[in-house]
Formats: C-alpha cells, structure tokens, sequence
C-alpha cells in the first residue's frame, strides 16, 4: 500500500491518480475523504491526534506499507512584512508540523518492515530563495531540513527520505498568480520551463522504482538550481 | 496485567535486544548517556513490545507525547517503562 496525504486535490490527487494508474493500492488521507473514490481515511495533518488516529488505522489494517507521499500542503505568495500571524501559522503547521507529524507516527509502520520510503515536498523557493515567498519557503526549507536527517535516521532500518522540491506547478496553489510571474520564477531553473504535474508524477514513479534505492536524503528541485 | 507481568515481559525484550548480553535492572535508563541501548535496539525494543502487547489484547502506544521525554517519559528506566506498559495494558 501506498499512502498519500493531501490526496483529494493538487499534486496529491495528481500523485494519487498516477499510482492507481500503474496498479498500485493507494490510501489517501485527507481533511476532507467525501467524494474521493479510493480507500481513504479523513486526517488533518496539522493536527497531532488527527494523524496518530490515521496510523492507528493503517496499523490496523495489517499491511506493508511500500510508501508513505506527504503531498498535504499550503502556500501563501506574500512578503513576510505583508504576511499576517495566522498564515504564517498555518504555513509552518501544515507545511513543517505536517510533515513532521506524519513521518514520525508513520515510520513505526516501516521499522517494523525494514524498508520503505518516504517522499516528502518541497519547493523550489527555497534554493531559489524567491522573492515573495520568505515564510512559505522557510516552511519548505524545514521540510528539507528535516528530511535529510530523518533520512539518517531511517537508513539504519532501510527506510529511504526523499524531497521533491517543484516550482511553479499548475495548483490551485498557483491561484492568482500571473504567467509573468511563474516565467520570472522558470527563469531562474536551469531548463527555464513550466513543468506539470505529470512531471512530478514521473519523479515520484523514480523515487518508488528499485532503481533509486541508493538515493535517500536527497531533495529533487524540478527544473534544476 | 499487573505490573509484575509488565517488568517481566520488558526485561525480557531488552534481553532479546541486547542478546542477554547485560543485566537488566529496574532503574537502568533507556535513554540517554548511560543507557545500554542504541536507537536502533530501543526501537526493536518498542516493536517487541507492540507483538507482545498484541498477544494480550491490547495496543501499545510508545510514540506518545510523554514516551519521549527524558525526564517524565516511559524511557526514563525499566521500571517506567514497565509501569507505562502495564498502564496501557487496562485501557
């Protein structure tokens, strides 16, 4: 099984629908599971007991868990002077707490197992350091952060940490943000393009692949820096 | 369960963690500078103890809040940590 947070909308759905695609058996969690038409359970993963519920669930459920994707997220395109306390709350509790949250009472699943993996998200603001988004890329810098010693951590057990850094992805994150905005942003990669969901779809299928056993504490800025 | 239960079953996964290699006391840490374990043995440690919790009808919770705080938490000696699985075992 693989389980994927934030799977209702965005990346997560994107993510989620790939994996269905190649055969894979994919439990979403999400705040809100109405209407999605896969296994999944209603966690808010800013919320401490919220997400140990979800583990407890999964535990529950006896089955190997091949992955865990933390694709939950928000973002909030603003300077930090023009950025009020509540968002900068939010963007730390669920970018980094959320995170953090999830890796923490779902790696018990995977040292049982001795192996696994976890794909967590960042975002190319942070290498970046894109104007406009201090709080949201601080949020995402702990994420990195975060992962590559979680990474070490795990390496004992054979539990891989990986980061997906994407930049300006057609998200309902992206709302009202202008075309001139996102080719200022796709200038500064190395291949100066839009990148799609698809493509961090196929970055995910990379990271789940055999293959990429050896990569673990990495993080994959889609585009390059 | 009662705590004399408890202190065996935990005695006895730390012996199988540390290969009976060691006495096992009552108020030997399992955290921190002086213990015995390492990160790796503690958590085989934990999942021993989630089985056996299993075998006795109930779930074991090491990753709650007061698990991991060296000075209150259930790791701070064996006798704690027998008392916290015994706790867990009537809930």
């Amino acid at each position: 099984m693989i389980i994927v947070t934030g799977a209702s909308r965005g990346l997560g759905q994107a993510i989620t629908e790939r994996l269905i695609e190649r055969g894979e058996e994919v439990t979403g969690l999400a705040r809100n599971t109405s209407g999605l038409k896969i296994n999944a359970i209603e966690c808010d993963v800013s919320d401490y007991a919220s997400v140990k519920n979800a583990s407890k669930e999964v535990k529950r459920m006896k089955q190997p868990v091949k992955a865990f994707i933390n694709a939950a997220g928000v973002a909030s395109m603003n300077m930090a002077v023009t950025t009020d306390e509540s968002t900068v709350q939010k963007l730390i509790q669920t970018n980094l707490v959320g995170t953090i949250y999830c890796c923490q009472l779902f790696a018990p699943i995977m040292l049982r197992q001795k192996q696994g993996s976890f794909i967590n998200f960042s975002t190319i603001a942070v290498a970046l350091a894109l104007k406009g988004e201090s709080v949201y890329a601080a949020s995402k810098a702990g994420v990195e952060s975060f992962s590559r010693t979680f990474a070490r951590e795990m390496a004992d057990f054979n539990v891989k940490v990986n980061c997906i850094a994407p930049g300006p992805i057609r998200t309902d994150l992206l709302r009202g943000i202008t075309d001139a905005q996102i080719e200022k942003i796709t200038s500064q990669q190395v291949i100066q393009k839009q990148f799609q969901k698809s493509d961090v779809c196929d970055l995910v299928e990379l990271l789940l692949d055999e293959k990429a056993s050896s990569l673990s504490g990495q993080v994959l800025n889609v585009g390059g820096v | 369960m009662n705590i004399k239960q408890a202190r065996e079953i935990v005695i006895s996964a730390i012996n199988n963690a540390l290969e009976d290699k060691a006495e096992i006391t009552e108020d030997m840490q399992l955290i921190g500078g002086e213990s015995l374990l390492d990160s790796m043995k503690l958590v085989e440690v934990c999942l021993a103890l989630e089985d056996l919790a299993d075998e006795h009808g109930f779930e074991f919770d090491w990753t709650s809040e007061t698990a991991m705080s060296k000075s209150r938490g259930m790791f701070r000696s064996v006798a704690a940590l027998a008392e916290e699985f015994a706790t867990q075992s009537e809930v």
